[in-house]
């Protein structure tokens, strides 16, 4: 089987970040990008499908600048086969209507049997890449799955999709199938050091993203601001004794202790 | 450009309701209050649900019927939406960020050669502009968003619509009491399906008894592992009726089963007392709590989303707080039960 696994490079959320001067734009400290964590789910589950039914190639895919490779090397490190970095540079981040287009121009002609993303980036949170990759392909999509199996002739995935208050939907879906996956579904894991090492000799095809055909853009930012506290909130002061003691006075005022 | 706006309402036997709360909004949006909301009901023995719909006013209903619409399917939503849609060429096609929602309508946007914007909170209109508001980085920041199509497909976050900010629906007049809207109702033919349904199941744990309780002392990753639990224990032992909570990722790291999630796609739950312990607070998280009468967030980032919401915040470590909290809340306790 041939799998493409969709990673996306996002800020840490726990980072200092500040608001570009354009009122658009956030920027993020040199070392505070990683592998966006929904992703890293999406290729451990890519990684045990391969431990199921041999002779399958699992390939990391980015759109980004040159430090998004970054993300390929960790997906490499984890144990994916491959990476393909559509190069896009400029450190404007791309809305996900430009980059599922860039996805599929790039591997539109390839023999693909799933395709794996993580139900959303924890910069934007839109959720669309995957869903519009899939339509762009032409392939039946599920989204939010938190469990998947494939049957032994590779044909079909049953898989679990999450729902609201705790309940699931099981559906089948035909292979090639673009599936994003919730986080939960498994525990990712941590690459070992000789896979680090190794990850570092592997082969990242470049494609240019000049070269494809332009992707629509239908939407614009036009401002980016921080969330401000509601008024009504009220910021304990003082030192650590002094806050409990306020807290649990506020617990004994409501009658609550 | 037809008629403004369409919405397209989540089917029957799904978790929800959310198609009202997206009615609400999309007659907020609209520009001309005289002019109708289109709302699409797709499914398959629709009547009762799309004359009950059609009885909200304002609103004028479309139903779609087809034997491949029986159950919530993304392929077939997508395959029988487009067309009407396209053919009506609606502004704003509003649907709700729901865990069906949030499935088919970025597909349903391609296919339209429409704008998307996703898990939407509120929107602002500028003479003609209108943008949209959303959250980013973990509910952070705030991100505008202007559509920049002639169609926009837009997901609605449930619950960040409050009833407070929906326009007060004029009662319905004597004339449209005795003269239901009729409801047109289009067929499609069975449709070739690489998706089947199979049903739907309950989690794999049996849901916490969350709703029921007075006070949720709730986990976040921020409490650092799961040793710290029994802190969370110990704090929950001071109220009379409590039970713990838990984020998203407390629950995917396995430090608490799945039925202590809260949130959009856990339980929904509105205590007299909700303690946020080391919760960033992404809208996801916040959908599920922010009915709470009271919130109380303790977190060591002042940046974290989490107070947004709170009414009483505490930018403190975690695990040298809560003993001393505890130790507090303990003290007031022996008192109270001297009296």
């Amino acid at each position: 089987m041939h799998i493409l696994v969709c990673v996306k490079q996002v800020p840490d959320a726990e980072a200092p970040f500040s608001i570009g001067s354009d009122g658009r734009s956030v920027n993020v400290a040199e070392g505070a990008w990683r592998l966006n964590g929904f992703d890293a789910f999406a290729v451990e589950e890519a990684l045990r499908i391969r431990a199921a039914f041999p002779d399958t190639t699992v390939e990391a895919l980015t759109v980004g600048p040159a430090r998004a490779s970054e993300v390929l090397r960790r997906a490499m490190a984890m144990g994916a086969d491959r990476g393909i970095h559509i190069l896009r540079p400029g450190e404007d981040d791309p809305l996900p209507g430009e980059v599922a287009a860039l996805i599929a121009s790039a591997v539109g002609g390839r023999r693909l049997d799933l395709i794996l993303a993580g139900v959303m980036a924890e910069d934007d949170m839109q959720g669309q890449t995957g869903p519009m990759l899939a339509e762009h392909l032409s392939l039946p999509c599920a989204t939010a799955v938190m469990a998947q199996e494939i049957t032994p002739d590779g044909g079909t995935a049953r898989v679990e999709r999450e729902l609201e208050g705790g309940f699931r939907e099981a559906l089948e879906v035909s292979l090639p199938a673009l599936l994003t996956v919730q986080s939960g579904i498994n525990h990712p894991r941590y690459p070992s050091l000789s896979h680090v090492l190794r990850s570092r000799t592997q082969p990242i095809e470049i494609i240019y993203a000049g070269r494809l055909p332009v992707p629509p853009r239908r939407e614009r930012i036009v401002r980016v601001t921080r969330r401000e506290t509601s008024g009504k909130t009220l910021f304990l002061a003082g030192t650590s004794l002094e806050k409990a003691e306020q807290l649990a006075d506020y617990f004994l005022e409501k009658a609550l202790l | 450009m037809g008629e403004g706006i369409a919405v397209i309402a989540e089917s029957k036997g799904r978790p929800g309701p959310f198609t009202e709360e997206v009615i609400a909004f999309a007659q907020a949006l609209r520009e001309d209050p005289t002019a109708p909301v289109r709302v699409f009901v797709p499914g398959m023995g629709i009547g009762a649900h799309a004359h009950e719909l059609a009885r909200l006013p304002g609103v004028v209903v479309t139903g779609i019927e087809g034997e491949s619409l029986a159950c919530y399917n993304a392929e077939a939503w997508k395959t029988a939406l487009a067309p009407p849609i396209a053919a009506l060429k609606p502004r704003f096609i509003c649907i709700a960020h729901s865990a069906d929602g949030a499935d088919f309508a970025p597909g349903l946007a391609v296919r339209l050669g429409a704008a998307c914007i996703t898990a939407v909170e509120s929107f602002r209109r500028t003479g003609d502009a209108v943008t949209f508001t959303r959250s980013t980085l973990k509910g952070k920041l705030s991100v505008e968003i202007a559509p920049e199509a002639e169609m926009v497909v837009v997901t609605v976050l449930p619950g960040s619509f409050g009833r407070e900010a929906r326009p007060n629906p004029s009662p319905p007049t004597e004339e449209q009491e005795a003269m239901p809207k009729p409801v047109e109702v289009l067929g499609i033919p069975a449709l070739p399906l690489k998706i089947r349904t199979l049903g739907i199941l309950t989690a794999p744990d049996q849901a916490a008894d969350l709703t029921a309780a007075e006070v949720i002392v709730a986990a976040g990753r921020g409490i650092g592992g799961k040793e710290n639990l029994a802190l969370l224990g110990r704090l929950g032992a001071c109220f009379s009726r409590s039970t713990l909570g838990a984020s998203r990722a407390v629950c995917d790291a396995g430090w608490l089963p799945r039925r202590f999630q809260v949130g959009q796609t856990g339980m929904r739950v509105s205590p007299r007392l909700y303690i946020a312990c080391g919760i960033s607070g992404a809208p996801q998280h916040l959908a599920g709590m922010r009915g709470s009468q009271s919130i109380v967030a303790i977190n060591r980032d002042p940046q974290a989303a989490i107070f947004q919401v709170a009414d009483v915040a505490v930018v403190e470590e975690l695990v040298l707080f809560l003993p001393l909290l505890i130790e507090a809340c303990q003290k007031r306790r022996e008192i109270g039960g001297r009296r």
